[in-house]
């Protein structure tokens, strides 16, 4: 019998206890990784199977648990060695018993990107060539994962290179979390949608302490729920769990009501504690879960329930948007960033990432957004692109379960985004328009809806995660459209069964007091059944009328969240001085008080004030006395970047005020910024580049662990002169002394008698002055202030 | 389990290089709220194991032999903040870069601090015996790629999600690793001091003709 089938015929699926606490016991020896014994000690460990099988294991694991490439790196065998020998193993202690042999396959040993340094398509290679090493075993297990995006990695490598049934069970702290921040419930639903066959918990807590955890899980998935939990806690001092295997088969039996299929033991079970298990599942019955959750999405860190109006943020998008364009050309992620962080505080709940724009790669981008975005913000996203490799370029860097936007009625884009959206399990926006584009009436446009939700069906995709999008067209244009927007999304609630979603702004165009038709427009959408309305959640009265339906739909229950969206409001805001009150630019600036800084320019403007007056003579000499001040010790650092904020704040008033104008420039020219190969510190960077920043340069920032080649390639295809670099570990110094080599040897970055056309400025806490003219720079700046002098000698 | 209640905002400061500087309004309440913030966030977590000495996998350079001198047995220890820390922080460098650097002065205080607090647990288990203080590798000659051994012999990545990146750097960021000697006899009480200090010749501390406090 296959895996699969063991699953369906049998009751409860029986796993192995810990090979660990085994080969811990026999006193074996081995030189630092425990699976070379599968080479040394073949028999041992045959032996440790062969004990579990007797005991009643189903499955066994075999001992393949840290046979990565990365982990044996120093071990003398390769993985295709021990995972060969370690399921050879296995499979001959369960000949003739019917026990399956799964490969068994723990998480690399580095953190991921962005806690760490291991990229998605690094953990996808390690888990695909021990798959492929693993060939021989029946079924493949991922255990102890804690982050969600590596088991993402790792289920994808499963299921491309074979077609294994797939076990995944995470480690959960007592906080309810894994140490990587993931839920339950965001694990149960990702895993899920993946298309593995079972889902659930092993090790870090004994089964009693495990039962918060399993019961949140069962909420978010119809699988069967797998246990394999430690024999309790251990003793600090001596390292022995404190449950026997009598209470570890009685604590089992109070998870089974929560749809527990598949038992087994991690750290501290033996043979003993299975049995046990075994004599327990025969006298119960298997309980599948109701799942009681309608439909979701989410992050590795936060779910968001479909069940009343939840609020998509429009804002990363580059249509009608300059400034976001410019973002974007300039590969200036920051400034997305805090889009998303401002839409999140605005009281978005998911957020539409869009970054298609015709002077960028968008597949690249939408990766490197995408990844920024989920290294601050933990809101649900919803990938945004009309072109099918971006999206699934997307939804393989996406850790959870996101918004696929969209698939519409058009033959080719069901055929060729509904296989993305069910492969990644995600969710999907359903445009009602086909090739005859957008129907008039609100039959011809629940028409389509049907037949995307039939095709949904079709392949698999659950109708509770297609939502509808029924079209919203600018009422200044068609005034008796809307109408049938409205008629559409109301058959699609009620006839369909589906969720609904409604990009809401575009009513407006062309009106004025736009906020208001908007507002309104929205209102009457929520009231037909609009789930999802996609609005900026920076107005606060658009935000502010969802929030309002909800208490008034009963569904905010006691008003809890208005109460707590709108208490607190008024105290959080920083008490505003009268804007005319006396405050000058100086004033404003040297306290950091960025409102009042904004104003007051705004004010001089106003007053016709010349741009660069204000900035030379009112701007710089206050930044000047700011750094003087740090200099001598009078003012800490955050003073001095609060400082350089306010002053950046006048600079965009200054900025949009010249656009308006006369379109003039006022960068004082581009500045190139990384953190050497190698080295992860990157505050020092980030403040060098906020200084320059407010200082009017052009900060070209490279990021952290930065290649080489890629800072020279950007200074030749930019023509950037100027690079700073940042070095904190002794161990990255050599990095920084190859990146200056490496900007003194290409030719397109020297003068024509080979001296270099580059400047570069060189600092971190490791580095002194002498050093760094050793290793070739130009410049040493022991600080931010330091920088900001330097630049100002080289680009004025 | 180890909780802060406090941190020891006097460090903050001076981390942030400004033990003379006159506090202003703004400044002190920054202060609160980044106190507070990293407690909220911190979720200190520890392992450490027993070793008799000599012991070779614990070994690199002279600097440990002679902190080691006349010990019987070795703590290998390792602490962290947890990631959720460097989260916090990576957040407010996009959002608020002031903050960012007031927070990262106090997760490094409240690294120290329960690096202390795992010293009085060892402590209190070695009562009658005499102990070293903290030795990390990247100390005086200590390679810093001991790290990773160090790691594998706590089982630090499973049991408290602690890993370093292929240049040793430890990570979730705000994190430690140290060895402690232990003896039946008095040793030699052993500072710290510049000595051994890897940032000997650059700390922006002697420059101002201060010290550390180590």
């Amino acid at each position: 019998m296959d895996f699969r089938q063991l699953l369906k015929n049998k009751e409860f699926v029986l796993l192995d206890g810990a090979m660990g606490t085994l080969i811990q016991k026999s006193g074996v020896e081995y030189d630092s990784v425990p699976e070379t014994l599968n080479i040394t000690h073949p028999k041992l460990i045959e032996s440790f199977h062969r004990a579990y099988v007797q005991a009643g294991a189903d499955v066994v694991y075999a001992n393949t648990f840290g046979a990565n490439a990365y982990k044996l790196k120093e071990s003398g065998y390769t993985v295709e060695e021990i995972i060969g020998a370690g399921v050879s193993n296995a499979k001959e202690a369960v000949k003739g018993t019917g026990a399956l042999v799964a490969l068994d396959l723990g998480p690399i040993g580095q953190l991921m990107e962005p806690a760490g340094a291991m990229t998605f398509e690094q953990a996808y290679d390690y888990y695909k060539q021990q798959i492929i090493a693993g060939k021989d075993a029946d079924l493949i297990v991922f255990e102890t994962m804690t982050d969600l995006f590596e088991l993402k990695a790792a289920v994808l490598a499963a299921k491309e290179n074979s077609d294994k049934p797939i076990i995944t069970t995470m480690s959960f702290e007592a906080s309810g979390r894994t140490f990587t921040g993931v839920l339950p419930a965001c694990a149960a639903v990702t895993l899920t949608g993946l298309g593995v066959d079972a889902v659930g918990v092993n090790c870090s807590l004994g089964p009693a302490e495990l039962e918060p955890i399993i019961a949140e899980m069962s909420r978010y998935t119809e699988l069967p729920l797998v246990i394999k939990a430690n024999a309790g806690l251990p003793d600090p001092s001596s390292n022995e769990y404190d449950v026997f295997p009598d209470d570890f088969a009685e604590s089992v039996q109070k998870l089974l009501k929560y749809g527990v299929k598949i038992i087994g033991g991690c750290c501290g079970t033996t043979p003993e504690y299975i049995e046990k298990v075994r004599k327990m599942t025969e006298e119960n019955k298997y309980q599948p879960q109701k799942k009681s959750v309608d439909t979701t999405v989410c992050s590795a860190s936060t779910i968001v329930e479909i069940n009343g109006p939840r609020i998509i943020g429009e804002r990363i998008n580059p249509t009608g948007k300059k400034l976001f364009k410019q973002a974007l050309v300039d590969n200036n992620i920051d400034y997305i960033l805090t889009q998303a962080l401002s839409q999140v505080s605005g009281g978005a709940e998911i957020l539409d990432v869009n970054v298609g724009h015709p002077e960028i790669d968008e597949k690249l981008m939408m990766v490197r957004v995408l990844k920024a975005i989920q290294s601050v913000c933990d809101a649900p996203l919803q990938i945004d692109s009309t072109k099918p490799d971006v999206l699934e370029a997307g939804l393989r860097h996406y850790n959870g379960k996101p918004i696929v936007n969209s698939v519409n009625g058009e033959e080719a884009s069901l055929n060729a985004v509904l296989p993305l959206v069910k492969k990644y399990g995600a969710s999907v926006v359903g445009l009602t328009l086909d090739e005859g584009g957008i129907p008039k009436s609100a039959d011809g446009r629940f028409a389509i809806a049907k037949r995307i939700v039939e095709r949904a069906e079709a392949i698999g995709i659950d109708r509770r995660d297609v939502y509808i999008d029924c079209l919203t067209l600018t009422v200044s244009a068609e005034q008796e459209a809307c109408r049938e927007t409205l008629n559409a999304l109301h058959r699609v609630k009620t006839e369909l069964g589906c969720k609904t979603c409604l990009g809401v702004s575009n009513i407006s165009f062309g009106l004025p007091n736009r906020e208001l038709v908007t507002r309104t427009f929205l209102t009457m959408a929520l009231e037909q059944g609009l789930d999802l309305p996609i609005v900026n959640p920076n107005i606060d009265s658009i935000t502010g009328a969802v929030r309002a339906y909800r208490v008034l739909a009963n569904i905010d229950k006691n008003s809890i969240e208005f109460i707590n969206a709108y208490n607190d409001s008024a105290p959080s805001q920083p008490v505003k001085k009268s804007a005319d009150s006396d405050i000058d630019i100086f004033t404003a600036v040297y306290s950091g008080l960025k409102s009042e800084g904004a104003t007051v320019t705004r004010k001089l403007l106003d007053e016709n004030t010349d741009a660069m007056k204000i900035v030379n003579e009112m701007l710089i000499p206050a930044l000047d006395k700011v750094g003087e001040d740090f200099e001598k010790n009078k003012i800490f650092l955050p003073q001095l970047i609060q400082s350089a904020n306010t002053a950046q704040e006048c600079f965009e008033v200054i900025k949009a005020h010249l656009s308006k104008t006369n379109g003039d420039s006022v960068s004082k020219g581009k500045i190139i910024l990384a953190t050497v190969k190698g080295d992860i510190h990157d505050i020092g960077k980030n403040i060098v580049k906020v200084l320059l920043d407010n200082y009017g340069y052009t900060v070209v920032d490279l990021g952290r662990d930065v290649d080489p080649q890629l800072i020279v390639d950007t200074a030749v295809e930019q023509n950037i002169k100027m690079i700073g670099l940042s070095a904190l570990m002794t161990t990255t110094l050599k990095s920084m002394e190859d990146t200056i080599k490496l900007v003194r040897e290409t030719k397109e970055l020297q003068n024509e008698d080979g001296s270099s056309k580059c400047v570069v400025f060189v600092g971190g806490a490791v580095l002194t002055k002498e050093y760094a003219m050793k290793i070739g720079a130009d410049y040493y700046c022991k600080d931010a202030k330091e920088s900001v002098d330097t630049a100002k000698l080289i680009l004025g | 389990m180890i909780t802060l209640e406090k941190l020891n905002r006097n460090e903050a400061v001076r981390y942030l290089g400004g033990a003379g500087i006159q506090m202003n309004e703004q400044m002190e309440s920054l202060m609160s709220e980044c106190e507070k913030e990293v407690l909220e966030k911190a979720s200190p977590k520890f392992r450490y194991i027993e070793l008799d000495l000599p012991c070779d996998a614990i070994m690199g350079g002279n600097d440990i032999v002679n902190h080691l001198e006349g010990c019987e047995k070795a703590i290998l220890m390792c602490a962290t903040l947890g990631a959720d820390i460097d989260k916090l922080i990576r957040i407010s460098q996009i959002s608020d870069m002031a903050k960012a650097v007031v927070l990262d002065s106090f997760s490094s205080v409240a690294i120290e601090q329960v690096c202390n607090k795992v010293d009085e647990i060892i402590a209190e288990k070695y009562d009658g015996c005499y102990m070293t203080f903290r030795f990390s590798p990247g100390y005086g000659d200590y390679p810093l790629s001991l790290q990773q051994d160090f790691l594998r012999m706590l089982d630090a990545p499973r049991k408290i999600g602690l890993t370093t990146n292929d240049n040793f750097l430890l990570m979730p960021s705000k994190s430690v690793t140290a060895v402690m000697g232990i003896s039946k006899n008095p040793i030699e009480k052993k500072k710290r001091g510049c000595a051994i200090c890897n940032m000997r010749g650059k700390c922006k501390y002697r420059r101002n003709g201060e010290h550390c406090g180590f």
